[in-house]
């Protein structure tokens, strides 16, 4: 294969994932896609159905996901005599396609001179699925029913003609019709900005010659992931981690992962993992995978996505666990375990990769959807409020303030711009104090915030992270955990499963009072450079009381300024001592 | 009339351009870049240009201070005080981070927390009080200001773009506590939602004030020691200039105003040799920035992030930067793979061929090993030539690697670079529905025309405008500018639920706010153009169009005016869906006396001759091709390639299968046969 021209399909391909990714954000009508990137496309194998392309602007929850749908797709479309042009399928199954019902996606496929050429695929979030919960997190669903309609992979054009009876059909069973419509008929022409590109490619270099490169694009990115794991030691790397409960069950869940690295391979072994979930804790297998593939893509940024990337690592998920679920385990809480499989591949890399893998981060989604009837204008709106908070420290800094998920690039809404839309109005959004893990390098802090209802609303919540805090690595200390508070008719209380509550009603004057949680922190807090500390210490990010007692510090001198605002001084001969009289300490 | 003078001051080198009038020809030149006291290189360029004062009509400039002042965080000691309960929205952003992949990095925000401050006070958002603003708490907070010795203060309050009362209370009250602060409100900056976009917005101004008022004071008094009294203006980012005397209040508009310049003088030249559509090409040692010219306007961003979580919520001219320079380095990566970038050799150590302990092949090492940069060439003044045996060793070093010879190793590397500079022009022009054979390519810049050629090729331009200087075009940008002031609102509302004269009322303030605004500046206008659009959307839709309407328009004009741009754009309309107007914008512009282009040489005709003639690598052979200076081609003129051209600034190749014109103002139009 030519190298140069290798390397120019592969920018193109790449390219023309991007322009799908680009079209999509910008004709959507949910701001859950436009505004926060809630999306994927991507190129594919006609016949082995792995990734070859997948745009750059959609979420890393998709990295891998697409690729299975389209692989079930491929194997119904051959059974149904082989796809046609003009044809496109549309699903939102779980369990085949991984994620939640609100993620659809619509495959279709590209022909070249009358011949199959590759597959395309596109998804998008749709704001509302119907089922129990508008907006689709439902805390409290036992069966997938209850979080929404279910779509098999189904033909949405058969040969260029649209299955209408399909589409009255899911109008009439969800909360906005005409929005979701809007967001379909953006999806669908994002094919005709793929093919348009793909065809002008295959004008250009071939039909033969352009096949040889997507087999050798991913035979490529097999040998580039191969030669990262070949770096790192052989040998077994152990990490568990819970989830607080499953929104039913008031019992903690076990997430238990052992990575055996050997040669250039890599097994992922979940056994030990707790059994599935009567609430909606559940993902499916292949979103259990994608999960792997966004941790392992933090750790190693550099390795392109597609299938070839796949190839080396292995999986054990043992069936009837949280991480594989099944019809009808409830999943609508995905995010939640998806998280917790990122933070036990980073607890396991740590071990073997040290200077590479981070400490948790925040790990809960912590989604808040609110709605209800707007008091002035009388239509009906659904908002959605996901989590921000701190990332785990590395070795190269600390841990970033007000981070989006890894599995996520989603912003949080502008205040104004809810305000605008939604009954409600924030009361704070703030820096949480004394939030991230203590460290030599420290967690990022976690994020407060509250608002107030206006009118009458509903109040969902579907978080994690209450009982067991993010974890920090090589010495790090643990950030502090998740906090959800509602205040209603007067009284504050928390929630029965802590960071989780279905369709909780609000009165004008209630409230709601989140405080997300901070990153772990990396390494002994006692060796942090005390200028830091200082520094953390005036700017609030520490209290005092952590500075003496964990980071060993001596305040010299403090004062008041007119505002009530402190500043202080650090000793640093006196704070050496202490340092050293708490090592001694610690080690006698 | 006496003359103009365009001066760009970047990190490296002070560019200067005149425009001569009848009786005294036009100059450019650079000289090295004056960092501690850009003004003394300034000075510097004008003496070295053999320019009098009294020969000057008006000194325009375009300079990085500011830029550099956010990136490199050396701005003012600036507080900020908002909303209590929201002190933390400037460093918080609005969840993201750094790289999609990969969880390092932390953020420093231009006000670090300390200096934060919340005072009680609350509007919704239509503007009405919901807390009144706590005057007291206010005063206490100013006098914390005091002990923290700060330069700045910005206030920024939620929905304060519906009703500024507050902001404004607030900084006069403040004023009263220290008159020496630099004051700046949110809503004085920008009048738009998103809380975030509009205090980051208004931080950078206050974080830059005090430094750009005391560079404008400085540099004021170093033209009038030097005896120059008349007009400076400098060069924003929105395309338009302002007055010197406007700078300190316009500090945030600044940022950028290098590659704005550039688009602009870009945008003037095409226009006049005939092309409304234009792509513009800048590449320089270590990045590619690209812009679009639709109609002859450059495309506008109305959001630019100046670095990660400093969103600036101004009107830019839109240029997207890629790294793609002569100096990134060539290299492949652990599956094989050839990469081109983003990593750069720079000035130091720079591409092998320069001497300076570059050992990386760069994409200048592969312009000289296929002959496309004269051997002879001198660096800089430098005595030494180029190390072209050294280059050669370094890309054949990387072509063994790829069983490939050292040529088609070289070729390699440009392909690869011109894939992805070709990849983001295309993003930027083709995919919003727009063909590519109605645009020309002005590349510029020392290594734009070294590489417009194969990009046209790539991306399907169908001419390639090489400018007379390519080599000092933003200057160039600095004399043709207008002046230009852009106002915004936020309105949120349905347009069907407009108040009847809401609007224009509205309208009517903007074109009084930008009319006192120009007459401060005290420049003379041939003429004022004044334009309004409202940005608008379906309701529930979070991008909106930008929609040109005028004063007077009822609903039903509006709405009408709003689908036809989104058919435009998107190729249907969403019948039944409310139209909502978010923000309305009026621009404010004052054409200048319009200076004319650089004069072109005398006509000619037939084809230049040659100076010398070396072999050139193209495609799979070498080519003994002609090399031809510059100078030596007049309006008229034609040739076929291959050729190389030559000239102080750049060189520019013409490939074996394209032809050149030259137009009536000396460009050179490069197409393919």
């Amino acid at each position: 294969m030519d190298p140069v021209t290798l390397a120019v399909v592969r920018g193109s391909l790449e390219q023309i994932a991007d322009e799908m990714d680009l079209h999509l954000i910008h004709a959507a009508i949910s701001p859950i896609i436009s505004e926060t990137n809630d999306c994927a496309n991507g190129i594919f194998h006609p016949v082995t159905g792995e990734t070859i392309a997948q745009g750059r602007y959609g979420l890393p929850v998709f990295l891998a996901y697409m690729q299975f749908t389209v692989q079930k797709v491929i194997e119904l479309a051959n059974a149904d005599g082989g796809f046609k042009p003009g044809d496109m399928w549309i699903m939102n199954d779980t369990y085949l396609g991984g994620s939640h019902l609100q993620d659809v996606q619509i495959i279709a496929p590209v022909f070249a001179g009358g011949e199959l050429f590759a597959v395309m695929a596109t998804t998008g979030h749709w704001m509302d699925m119907g089922g129990n919960v508008p907006g689709g997190w439902a805390p409290r669903a036992t069966e997938i029913h209850q979080e929404g309609i279910v779509i098999p992979p189904v033909k949405l054009y058969d040969e260029g003609k649209l299955n209408k009876a399909l589409v009255a059909m899911f109008r009439a069973n969800v909360r906005l019709p005409n929005e979701i419509t809007g967001d379909m008929m953006a999806m669908v022409n994002v094919f005709s900005v793929g093919s348009r590109g793909i065809e002008a490619m295959v004008k250009r270099y071939g039909r033969a010659l352009l096949s040889d490169c997507l087999n050798e694009m991913i035979a490529y990115s097999e040998r580039q992931m191969r030669s990262y794991i070949a770096e790192l030691t052989d040998g077994t790397y152990t990490f568990e981690d819970f989830i607080d409960n499953d929104g039913i069950n008031d019992t903690p869940m076990r997430v238990a992962l052992a990575v055996t690295v050997k040669g250039d391979q890599m097994h992922f072994d979940f056994a030990g993992t707790d059994p599935k979930a009567t609430g909606p804790m559940n993902m499916s297998r292949n979103t259990t995978l994608s999960s792997v593939y966004v941790a392992i893509k933090h750790i190693f940024p550099d390795v392109p996505v597609n299938g070839g990337t796949f190839r080396p690592i292995s999986f054990n998920i043992p069936d009837g666990t949280m991480l594989a679920a099944e019809y009808p385990s409830p999943c609508g809480g995905y995010l939640e375990p998806m998280g917790r499989v990122i933070d036990v591949v980073f607890g396991a890399m740590s071990k073997a990769l040290p200077d590479k893998a981070p400490a948790a981060f925040f790990g809960t989604i912590g989604v808040v959807s609110i709605s209800g009837t707007h008091p002035k204008s009388g239509s009906y709106f659904v908002g959605v409020f996901p989590y921000p908070g701190g990332y785990g420290a590395t070795h190269a800094s600390d841990g970033l303030i007000n981070g989006t998920p890894p599995q996520s690039m989603a912003n949080f809404m502008s205040l104004e711009m809810s305000e605008h839309r939604f009954p409600i109005r924030f009361d704070h959004f703030r820096i949480r104090d004394d939030s991230g893990g203590a460290g030599w390098h420290r967690g990022g802090c976690g994020t407060e915030y509250g608002f107030t209802a206006l009118s009458d609303t509903i109040v969902s919540v579907l978080g994690d992270r209450v009982d067991y805090a993010p974890f920090g690595v090589n010495g790090g200390g643990s950030a502090q955990a998740s906090r959800v508070e509602f205040i209603t008719s007067g009284k504050t209380w928390v929630p029965e499963m802590r960071s989780k509550q279905e369709k909780e009603p609000l009165r004008a004057g209630d409230a709601l009072r989140t405080a997300s949680p901070g990153g772990g922190g990396f390494g002994r807090a006692l060796e942090r450079e005390l200028s830091m500390v200082e520094r953390d210490l005036n700017r609030g990010y520490v209290s005092r009381l952590t500075a003496e007692t964990v980071y060993g510090v001596v305040v010299a001198e403090s004062t008041q300024g007119a505002a009530g605002n402190m500043r202080y001084r650090l000793d640093e001969a006196a704070s050496i001592q202490r340092r050293a009289q708490m090592k001694t300490g610690a080690s006698a | 009339m006496a003359g103009l003078v365009g001066i760009d001051v970047g990190g490296t080198f002070t560019d200067l351009y005149y425009s001569g009038d009848a009786t005294r020809s036009h100059r450019i030149l650079k000289v090295p870049s004056t960092p501690q006291d850009p003004s003394i290189g300034m000075i510097e360029s004008l003496r070295a240009a053999g320019l009098g004062a009294d020969e000057l009509d008006a000194i325009l400039h375009g300079t990085t201070i500011a830029t550099n002042a956010v990136i490199e965080r050396r701005g003012a000691r600036c507080a900020l005080v908002t909303t209590r309960g929201f002190r933390d929205l400037l460093e918080l952003g609005r969840r993201d981070r750094p790289t999609m992949y990969g969880l390092e990095g932390t953020h420093e925000p231009m006000v670090p927390r300390d200096l934060r401050f919340e005072v009680d006070e609350r509007l919704d958002h239509e503007g009405k009080v919901v807390r009144p603003l706590d005057e007291a708490g206010l005063r206490l907070i100013g006098a914390a200001l005091l002990e923290l010795e700060v330069e700045s203060v910005v206030i920024s309050f939620m929905h304060a773009y519906a009703n500024t009362d507050h902001e404004d209370r607030a900084r006069a009250i403040l004023a009263g506590i220290n008159p020496k602060w630099e004051l700046v409100t949110a809503t004085s900056v920008v009048r738009e939602y998103y809380e975030f976009e509009r205090t980051s917005t208004a931080v950078v101004q206050g974080y830059l004030q005090p430094l750009v008022a005391r560079y404008a004071t400085n540099l004021a008094r170093k033209l009038h020691e030097w005896g120059f009294d008349r007009e400076v203006a400098i060069m924003q980012s929105n395309g338009g200039v302002a007055p010197l005397r406007q700078l300190g209040q316009r500090a945030a508009y600044i940022v950028r105003s290098g590659p704005a310049a550039g688009v602009t003088a870009a945008a003037r030249i095409a226009a006049e040799a005939g092309f409304s559509h234009v792509i513009t090409g800048d590449m320089g040692g270590t990045s590619f920035d690209v812009a679009v010219v639709i109609n002859g306007k450059p495309d506008v961003a109305d959001l630019t992030n100046l670095d990660f979580r400093i969103p600036l919520r101004l009107p830019m001219i839109d240029v997207h930067t890629i790294g793609a320079g002569g100096g990134s380095i060539a290299h492949l990566d652990r599956g094989g793979m050839l990469m081109v970038g983003p990593r750069s050799a720079g000035a130091a150590p720079g591409p092998v061929a320069y001497r300076r302990g570059g050992t990386e092949p760069t994409v200048t090492d592969a312009n000289v090993v296929l002959g496309r940069i004269n051997p002879e060439s001198r660096m800089n003044g430098k005595d030494s030539t180029l190390d072209v045996e050294g280059a050669r060793r370094a890309v054949a070093d990387l072509g063994k690697k790829m069983d490939l010879s050292m040529e088609a190793a070289a070729e390699a590397i440009l392909a690869v670079v011109n894939q992805r500079m070709a990849g983001r022009m295309r993003l930027m022009s083709i995919e919003r529905g727009l063909d590519p054979r109605d645009f020309a390519l002005v590349a510029f810049g020392g290594a734009g025309p070294l590489h417009g050629g194969a990009l046209i090729r790539e991306v399907g331009v169908t001419t390639m405008l090489v400018p007379l200087y390519p080599g000092v075009l933003c200057a160039l940008g600095c004399v043709y500018a207008d002046l230009r002031y852009d106002l915004s609102q936020t309105l949120e509302k349905r347009v069907d639920r407009l108040e009847a004269g809401a609007l224009d009322a509205i309208i009517k303030r903007q074109r009084e706010q930008g009319d006192s605004q120009l007459k401060e500046a005290l420049v003379p206008v041939d003429k004022v153009t004044i334009t309004h659009t409202a940005d608008m959307a379906y309701q529930g839709q979070i991008h909106s169009l930008s929609v040109p309407i005028e004063s007077g328009w009822d609903a039903a004009r509006l709405e009408r005016a709003f689908n036809d741009t989104y058919r435009d754009k998107f190729g249907n309309t969403l019948d039944n869906m409310p139209v909502v107007i978010v923000n309305l914008r009026t621009i404010v512009v004052g054409n200048r006396s319009n200076s004319p282009l650089p004069m072109a040489p005398a006509p000619g005709s037939g084809s230049p001759k040659p100076i010398s003639r070396r072999p050139v690598h193209f495609g799979k052979a070498w080519h003994d091709t002609p090399v031809f200076s510059r100078d030596a081609f007049a309006p008229g003129m034609t040739l076929d390639g291959p050729a190389i051209v030559e000239q102080s600034d750049t060189t520019t190749v013409i490939e074996p299968d394209m032809t050149v014109v030259v137009d009536k103002n000396g460009n050179l139009l490069v197409k393919v046969k």
